[in-house]
């Protein structure tokens, strides 16, 4: 089965002799095609969350199942491996590599995974294309605006085709056109390709964007129902229509 | 390469200065070495050159002609021996001599005075000139630096502080023995100026300082004990004994391991800073799913570039030194130790960098997500 799936996860850090449980029996399924956000106080676990299901962190209780896969039971290697092909992470600040262009930020993942093709630099061109970056191309990181940094990390996010995207306080950075403007690229590539998307924010304008939210406070997930909304994403067709 | 190249590109200043210094360090290695092998060449380029195996000297001369006296008779004896093939003896004295025809300045110049047996093994080819008779003990063969100061073919030779003369016949090339060039003439020349006071020869018949054997698995132990008042050692030994020729030697080689260890510390420092200022870059790599591998190729294809160009500028700049420095200089570079060189600077180089691989190794992607920023 693919998407992502928590089945009683919990994670306990261990400092010396204070323990902390940041997560706290956390089960939760993220289909392809769904988006969903999470909310909480600082200090909740969120983060943490994030970090289990972009398997950067083990789980001291419970297993994530991603795209069918069991993550306690593969090696570091192939951990690495499924990051590289199956999770977009986007961060917080966009965290570009500074030495390299907008165009090159996108290669580099490619590169990671072996052989640069002539089809990869075709397919960066046109992700950075839909997401409005065709004449930054050449640019540095230093040389481009707050927004444009985040939509080429996002881009980064993409190039691998990614199934599952990851998104930890994309818009912290960002003034509320840019902010809404990011996460509806977000929800856009989750819902025409049909990814799973976990969003961490605090903002809640951004809910709107988003099929379910969750809250998390001191470790335990809750489905928050009041930004349920019967009419799914009637909103963000609205905002696209009167864009266009 | 991919990062490699790009962020050398993006950081031109500090690697510049990081290269600079790279090619001074290769620099100074290039050029000691080419003061050390200039130096050995001079302080033994004869004995270096001749083409033996084992050197005889007597018992408790450790291996310095100048402290070894012999009879040509046991010669005979050590060719009867079984693996040697050959043995010649040859005798040596420091002295000055004067340029004694019209047409050469009065300039004085040391030179060592080798006495060995025309014809034999020890005798080297001339380049000029035709080489040692036996029968002629006026004629001798001399090294061609001597034709820088003036001397030619035909020169009579005065001999200071001895009634003896000679006369240049043939030139030879790269011979110098104890940092001087060699002039080689025969044995009972050679006698007649060494011994030329009563006594000096402590009453050996036919005194020679060394006896040089050709022939291989040659059992110097053997030849101690059947010889009482013999020493053989190999010829490295031999060269080793010139006078000077160890201290010199000791001195370069302890300056290039300090460099060589200096360029390893100072690369390996600069990579590791420059590997922790980017830790929270390289976390964020990993998070997106870069393999250790990836990164750590990326430093090292870094080092590697950075030293094969410095070094490269380095050996360039050495033999474009040594086109201006003066011929008098002891300095003569050897390419295959000039080559040697070059691959341990780079090998040192690279291995320092593994100490930032191992520290990318360590890197968490974890710092990537939210809380560490
Ligand atoms: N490596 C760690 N070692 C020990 N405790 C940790 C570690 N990382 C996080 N914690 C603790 O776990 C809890 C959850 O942290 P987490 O970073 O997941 O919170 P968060 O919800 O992302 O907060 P914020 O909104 O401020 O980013 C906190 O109490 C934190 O102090
Ligand atoms: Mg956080």
């Amino acid at each position: 089965m693919s998407g992502i799936q928590f089945k009683n996860v919990s994670k306990l850090y261990q400092q010396g002799e204070n323990q902390v449980l940041a997560l706290d029996d956390i089960s939760l399924t993220v289909e392809q095609g769904e988006f969903i956000a999470v909310i909480g106080p600082s200090g909740s676990g969120k983060s943490t969350f994030l970090a289990i299901a972009g398997a950067l962190l083990q789980t001291s209780k419970g297993e994530v199942i991603l795209n069918g896969k069991n993550l306690n039971e593969l090696k570091p290697k192939n951990l690495v491996r499924l990051r590289l092909e199956e999770i977009g992470f986007i961060l917080q600040t966009s965290n570009l590599v500074p030495y390299l262009n907008v165009l090159e930020q996108l290669l580099v993942v490619k590169k990671m995974a072996g052989k640069l093709a002539k089809v990869d630099k075709g397919y960066a061109k046109e992700l950075l294309q839909s997401l409005g970056l065709a004449a930054k191309l050449e640019k540095l990181p230093e040389q481009l605006s707050g927004g444009e940094r985040q939509r080429t990390a996002i881009a980064r996010a993409f190039m691998n085709n990614p199934s599952i995207i990851l998104a930890d306080e994309p818009t912290a950075s960002l003034d509320s056109k840019r902010a809404h403007e990011v996460v509806q690229l977000i929800a856009n590539e989750a819902k025409t390709r049909n990814k799973a998307a976990i969003m961490v924010t605090h903002d809640e304008r951004m809910l709107e964007y988003c099929d379910k939210v969750y809250r998390m406070e001191d470790g335990r997930l809750k489905h928050d129902d009041s930004f349920n909304r019967e009419n799914g994403n009637t909103l963000l067709e609205d905002k696209q229509l009167q864009e266009n | 390469m991919f990062l490699a190249i790009r962020e050398l590109k993006h950081g031109k200043l500090r690697f510049l200065m990081i290269g600079v210094i790279t090619v001074m360090i290769a620099w100074l290695v290039f050029m000691l070495s080419g003061l050390g092998n200039g130096l050995s060449t001079l302080s033994a380029a004869t004995i270096k050159n001749m083409d033996a195996t084992y050197v005889t000297f007597e018992d408790g001369s450790r291996a310095s002609m100048s402290r070894s006296l012999l009879s040509e008779s046991l010669a005979e004896k050590l060719e009867n021996q079984p693996n040697v093939s050959a043995a010649t003896v040859m005798g040596a004295t420091m002295g000055t001599i004067l340029n004694n025809s019209d047409s050469g300045t009065n300039e004085k110049v040391d030179i060592a005075i080798l006495g060995t047996t025309p014809g034999s093994f020890l005798e080297p080819n001339v380049i000029d000139g035709k080489p040692l008779q036996a029968n002629e003990s006026l004629e001798v063969i001399a090294n061609d630096t001597l034709k820088k100061k003036g001397f030619k073919i035909g020169d009579t030779l005065k001999i200071e502080g001895s009634l003896e003369k000679m006369k240049i016949v043939g030139f030879v090339n790269n011979e110098t023995y104890n940092h001087l060039p060699a002039i080689f003439t025969t044995l009972d020349k050679w006698r007649s100026i060494q011994f030329a006071a009563p006594g000096s020869d402590k009453g050996i018949e036919k005194p020679v300082n060394a006896i040089m054997l050709q022939g291989k698995n040659i059992d110097s132990e053997k030849l101690n004990q059947l010889f009482k008042n013999t020493e053989t050692v190999t010829k490295s030994a031999a060269v080793q004994g010139m006078p000077g020729y160890k201290e010199e030697n000791g001195t370069i080689m302890m300056m290039l391991a300090f460099l060589l260890a200096i360029s390893a510390f100072v690369l390996g420092v600069f990579f590791y800073v420059l590997t922790l200022q980017k830790s929270n870059q390289f976390g964020i790599l990993k998070a997106l799913g870069a393999s250790n591998r990836f990164l750590g190729r990326a430093i090292v294809s870094q080092v590697f570039l950075l030293s094969f160009v410095s070094i490269t500028a380095g050996v360039l700049l050495t033999y474009g030194t040594a086109l201006i420095l003066p011929d008098e200089m002891p300095f003569s570079l050897d390419l295959k130790l000039v080559v040697l060189y070059a691959l341990l600077l780079l090998v040192i180089s690279i291995l320092s960098s593994l100490v930032s691989v191992r520290k990318i190794t360590k890197i968490d992607p974890l710092q990537a997500i939210g809380r560490m920023e």
